[in-house]
């Protein structure tokens, strides 16, 4: 299997706390890969130090990407190459309109690929199509982006913008935080028809919840700062027995 | 609060109002070259102290007094004023300190004795215009701390004096500073020495007592690199016919890694609901936070003086310094005040809060006025200001006049402010409870002012609420 | 003439060296009063004054030629109404003013009215739109002129000002005497771009609000060169003012607004929104002031100012300012100034968006709030074109089209 993104040796901190603490990690093409570990242990961090987050200071490692390493890129570089982080919680953006906003990144995609840029009307059609997919109402297309939308809108918003941008890696910050179970069997439909054998998905998650619905392949145990063990879907059902204390060491 | 005091407080009675007989050893009114020579004949000071005062003076005839402050009052004759006042035995130890003096403290609720004592707080007591006793010297002198009066400093530590006096607040800053600058009479001087973390509260209490004196204190505070100082600075007047002068000067200079938190807390006699008596307060405090990583917080309760006029400062030159001021106003009866801050952030990555909170009752006027300048190079500057008025009563005013001035890019300045009534919802909510009117208007209010009392020193901040509370006494209704 | 001489003179001399009528003996004496500004006046405390009233201006004549009356546009060309235009409801005509706000606290409204011999009056007695445009030509002068516009009573009004031409090192002093009668609306609309080598422009204005009345003010400043906005406003009983105003300043100028909205009548709100956008060098001014007078209980009061330095060097003075005599109202004031929101340039980014592009769009977005104030879309998006226009031609950026057909409006506009 090849890998489509491999973590080496990761430290990285947030102000002055150190987060990540040589962590090691590989995304395998065409699959999931769920990131689970109790809070604090550094799971965020690492989803943004991935896309090149200000917040996240990588002082030691690599992260290497399609060949090379990313660390220094700029986060709309990391973008356009195909890295897409679905956030927390996405920041609102009052004025930028929406639709707008996100034919403007789909066009930069686009162009970056060397595929024509998608005129109003095309990507409208598209658009309107998956925000309908999706159960999303149709005025959020019109709506400032994320400005005064729900947190199962938001949610959803972002799984839109995943499938218009048809990302490489796709990375799920505990995306089924806050959702309700209509929203979250939306959202999870919308992810679970993005699979296609070639791109990989990190799912990072605190819950086990969401793996009822996006079936991992492997399972990492994330804690303070290190992936302390990897196993398959079968893990899920120890780690719901035993809890995240039984995995102390490598 | 029991019905009389309440009731004399509704009648304007200021319970701190009386007065002690001691012998004066008073200058006639008036302001002359002689008058200043004598003052500093009688503090014993250097020639060069001397010197100072009269070039001090001489600027002052040249200044005008402000006029921008949004508070209105009879002209100052500053010919009629006395100068210096000072009772004519000096005491050597608290023993010889007038009974009557002593006393005095008690009424104020300081019982110099031996609540603070054990409280581990030394006091340098100030009646009207001589330093009378310092206690706890010998303690602080085991840390290599200085505290004692300005007239001490100067004739013992004129080196730190010279370097330090009037750079802060230079003599010409303002017409109020240029006066105290010529006829401070006394004050306090501190300083805590490299890395020393000052064992113990430091207070003084100033006190207005003879009549028509102005009280022109000068207070000196210098924390050298890593070191850090609170300091408590509470006042009082008796009760007067005729409006009584004050302007004080603070200068606070903070070194490397060093922290100044300097607390007020002001209930000079307010004056009547005409607005006659009561103490004029034009006072200028600033703060310079030198070294990087300096601190300064000024935390103020203003509930007396009929007129306020004071802006406690901070210049924030040391890269991540960090400047405070956290104020609550109260104006009551007829009472104007026109009190803010400046921040004025120079250093890189300075931070400054600012949480005003004014109440305004009966004909009381109260103003914040305030400045924030962020400068071209300080990158990273940070301002948060809040700055809320609670108007009790129809008849008072409630203003409110930031100045925001930002020159940086990376910098953010965020000022908000509200100005409201006591919610009728909130009343009767509490009432529907079973809390009477008065009470859960106390309640309100001393929520409102939370944010600001938590900053003081424990013992203050429960003077301040008793203090605040007989204020407001017989204002709500 | 030099203006500030004209402070050694009372109010009887005042009238005399302006030849004023003694009607406006109100104004002389508010200005021997009040003085010409200079640079120690507060009101001015951020605005370069001392150059305009220190010169020796030559002032310009208003011709009185008998104007055109065609079309829906007002057009007033350096001072001199040329054409009164045939708007169904309208009458504007040249009249001695004397309605003079005698508690107004600018000096130079009050020069401006003994200076003007006769205001252009226009008086709106059925619902209509309209716009007016401001023509400045003539050069290196000071052309002072006053314009007055009477709401009838129950009359709703959109007014739209509009400016041409460049009249290079011109000094205009001019503004409104504006009356908005009771229940009775008015919209008024002002988008001015200010080039470089333009004129300085100083409109010093006054609005009445009588009771249950409405006014809507957006302003939009769009400049490269110095000038100031200053407004005064008086709300009778349950009027309203809505006022917004949006600043993009640029190329080292100083520009800004001075107000001062007065509630006097019970129940009256107001709400009072700005947004500064500076680029190196600039200076964007924001001094408000809201005063509740004694008799205003049950007022509302909001106001809040929002800048963004785009540049190391530029710089917001902000000056919100609450006055307040009376105990049962609702009043408050924000002011921010700072940059772009981090969380949200990083969101934009992550998407793909490069950074300068990320930038762009969050500064439309800052400027589409005010602009979605103005509800005739046709104007709201001549503005956002014009802003888009200002902002990125100075920026020599291609326009990334937030609206379709923004280059249409454009194109019709200058033609």
């Amino acid at each position: 299997m090849s890998k489509v993104l491999e973590i080496k040796e990761l430290k990285a901190k947030i102000g002055d706390k150190n987060i990540l603490k040589g962590l090691n990690l590989a995304l395998e093409e065409g699959k999931v890969h769920a990131i689970m570990g109790p809070n604090g242990a550094g799971k965020s961090t690492l989803s943004k130090a991935i896309v090149g987050h200000y917040n996240v200071e990588v002082t030691d490692g690599e992260i290497i990407y399609n060949g090379k390493n990313i660390v220094e890129e700029e986060p709309e570089e990391r973008a356009l190459d195909g890295i897409f982080l679905s956030f927390q919680n996405p920041v609102e953006v009052p004025g930028v309109n929406n639709a707008y906003f996100l034919r403007t990144a789909v066009n930069a995609r686009r162009k970056h690929l060397g595929l024509p840029e998608l005129n109003a009307a095309e990507f409208l059609r598209e658009m309107k199509a998956l925000v309908s997919e999706l159960g999303m109402k149709p005025e959020l297309i019109n709506r400032s982006l994320n400005e005064g939308f729900s947190g199962g809108e938001k949610k959803r918003n972002e799984i839109l913008q995943m499938m218009m941008l048809e990302p490489n890696v796709v990375i799920l910050d505990e995306i089924d935080s806050g959702l309700d179970i209509d929203a979250l069997r939306a959202v999870s439909e919308g992810i679970n028809k993005m699979k296609d054998g070639k791109r990989s998905f990190l799912v990072i998650t605190h819950y086990s919840r969401i793996l009822d619905y996006i079936k991992p392949d492997y399972i990492h145990v994330l804690k303070d700062g290190q992936i302390v063990h990897t196993g398959g879907p079968e893990l899920v059902e120890q780690l719901e027995e035993e809890g995240y204390s039984s995995f102390e060491e490598k | 609060m029991a019905q009389e005091e309440v009731n004399k407080a509704i009648a304007g009675e200021y319970n701190l109002g009386f007065e002690i007989d001691i012998e004066q050893d008073t200058v006639p009114p008036g302001l002359n070259e002689d008058v200043i020579k004598f003052i500093s004949a009688k503090k014993d000071e250097p020639e060069w102290m001397l010197e100072l005062r009269l070039k001090a003076y001489h600027k002052w005839l040249e200044m005008e007094e402000p006029t921008w402050g949004k508070v209105e009052y009879e002209p100052i004759d500053y010919q009629s004023i006395s100068y210096f006042s000072a009772p004519k035995k000096a005491p050597e130890s608290l023993d010889e300190v007038d009974p009557k003096i002593l006393e005095a403290y008690e009424k104020l609720g300081i019982p110099l004795e031996e609540q603070k004592q054990l409280q581990g707080i030394a006091v340098d007591a100030v009646v009207d215009s001589v330093s009378v006793k310092t206690t706890y010297t010998e303690e602080l002198k085991k840390h290599g701390i200085i505290f004692c009066s300005i007239s001490e400093a100067i004739r013992d530590y004129p080196e730190l004096i010279k370097k330090y006096m009037y750079s802060v607040v230079p003599m010409t800053d303002n017409f109020f500073a240029a006066l105290n600058s010529a006829v401070f009479t006394d004050g306090t001087f501190v300083y805590i020495p490299k890395g020393v973390r000052c064992p113990m509260e430091l207070s003084t209490y100033f006190r207005i007592n003879a009549m028509n004196t102005g009280q022109f204190e000068r207070t000196l505070i210098v924390a050298d690199e890593g070191s850090y100082v609170s300091y408590n600075e509470g006042c009082s007047a008796p009760m007067r016919d005729d409006n009584q002068l004050h302007a004080a000067v603070v200068e606070l200079i903070a070194m490397k890694d060093a922290e100044i938190k300097y607390s007020t807390i002001q209930n000079w006699y307010p004056g009547d609901e005409e607005g006659k008596g009561g103490i004029y307060n034009f006072v200028t405090k600033r703060g310079i936070c030198e070294g990087e990583n300096s601190k300064i917080s000024w935390t103020q309760v203003e509930t007396g003086s009929s007129i306020t006029w004071k802006y406690p400062s901070c210049i924030l030159k040391g890269d991540n310094s960090v400047g405070e001021f956290y104020s609550v106003a109260v104006t009551t009866l007829a009472q104007q005040a026109d009190t803010g801050t400046k921040m004025i952030h120079l250093g890189k990555n300075t931070s400054s809060t600012i949480i005003s909170k004014g109440i305004s009752a009966m004909k009381g006027q109260n103003t914040y006025r305030g400045l924030v300048k962020i400068g071209a190079n300080a990158d990273g500057a940070r301002n948060y200001s809040e700055c809320d008025s609670l108007l009790i009563g129809s008849e008072c005013g409630a203003h409110t006049f930031p100045y925001l001035e930002s020159k940086d890019n990376i910098g953010q300045v965020e000022h908000e402010a509200t100005t409201t009534k006591i919610s009728d919802e909130q009343l009767f909510y509490l009432r529907q409870r079973g809390i009477n009117e008065e009470d859960a208007v106390s309640m309100i209010v001393h929520g409102f002012c939370k944010e600001v009392f938590s900053q003081l020193p424990m013992e203050y901040a429960v003077e301040a609420r008793a203090l605040l509370e007989l204020t407001l006494e017989g204002s709500v209704g | 003439m030099k203006l500030d001489i004209l402070n050694a003179l009372d109010s009887d001399s005042l009238l005399k060296e302006l030849k004023s009528s003694s009607s406006k003996s109100v104004a002389a004496s508010a200005l021997a009063k009040l003085k010409v500004p200079n640079k120690k006046t507060e009101k001015y405390r951020y605005f370069d004054i001392e150059p305009l009233v220190t010169k020796d201006w030559q002032v310009a004549d208003i011709a009185e030629a008998e104007p055109r009356s065609e079309g829906k546009k007002i057009v007033i060309q350096d001072g001199a109404l040329v054409n009164s235009g045939d708007i169904e409801g309208l009458s504007v005509e040249l009249a001695e003013f004397s309605d003079i706000d005698s508690e107004h606290f600018d000096g130079l409204y009050f020069l401006s009215h003994l200076m003007a011999k006769k205001a252009i009056v226009i008086r709106c007695s059925k619902d209509s739109s309209f716009e007016i445009e401001h023509i400045f030509s003539k050069e290196e002068s000071l052309i002072n002129y006053r314009v007055v516009i009477l709401v009838d009573a129950n009359t709703h009004v959109q007014a739209y000002e509009s400016f041409s031409g460049d009249a290079k090192e011109s000094f205009v002093l001019s503004g409104y005497d504006i009356f908005v009668s009771r229940d009775a609306s008015l919209k008024f609309i002002k988008s001015h771009t200010l080039k470089q080598t333009q004129y300085t422009p100083i409109f010093t204005s006054r609005y009445k609000v009588d009771s249950n009345a409405n006014l809507k003010l957006s302003s939009f400043d769009f400049s490269f060169a110095n000038g100031l906005n200053i407004i005064r406003v008086e709300l009778k009983e349950s009027a309203n003012i809505d006022a917004s105003h949006l600043l993009y300043v640029s190329n080292s100028a100083k520009y800004g607004i001075v107000s001062e909205i007065v509630h006097e009548g019970k129940s009256s709100t107001s709400s009072q929104k700005a947004k500064s956008i500076l680029d190196s060098g600039a200076r964007g001014i924001f001094d408000a002031l809201i005063r509740v007078q004694h008799s205003a209980k049950w007022t509302k009061a909001h106001q809040n100012s929002k800048a963004i330095l785009l540049e190391s060097g530029a710089y917001m003075a902000s000056k919100p300012q609450l006055e307040i005599y009376i105990d049962d109202l609702e009043a408050s004031h924000g002011s921010t100034t700072g940059q772009l929101d981090e969380q949200q340039l990083f969101y934009l980014r992550s998407r793909g968006i490069k950074e300068s592009d990320a930038r762009k769009m969050l500064i439309l977005a800052f400027a589409h709030e005010i602009v979605a104030t103005v509800d005739d879309e046709y104007l709201a998006n001549k503005i956002y074109a014009e802003f888009e226009r200002a902002y990125y031609g100075n920026y020599e950026l291609d326009c990334i089209k937030t609206c379709d057909g923004c280059e249409e409006l454009v194109l019709k506009d200058e033609q």
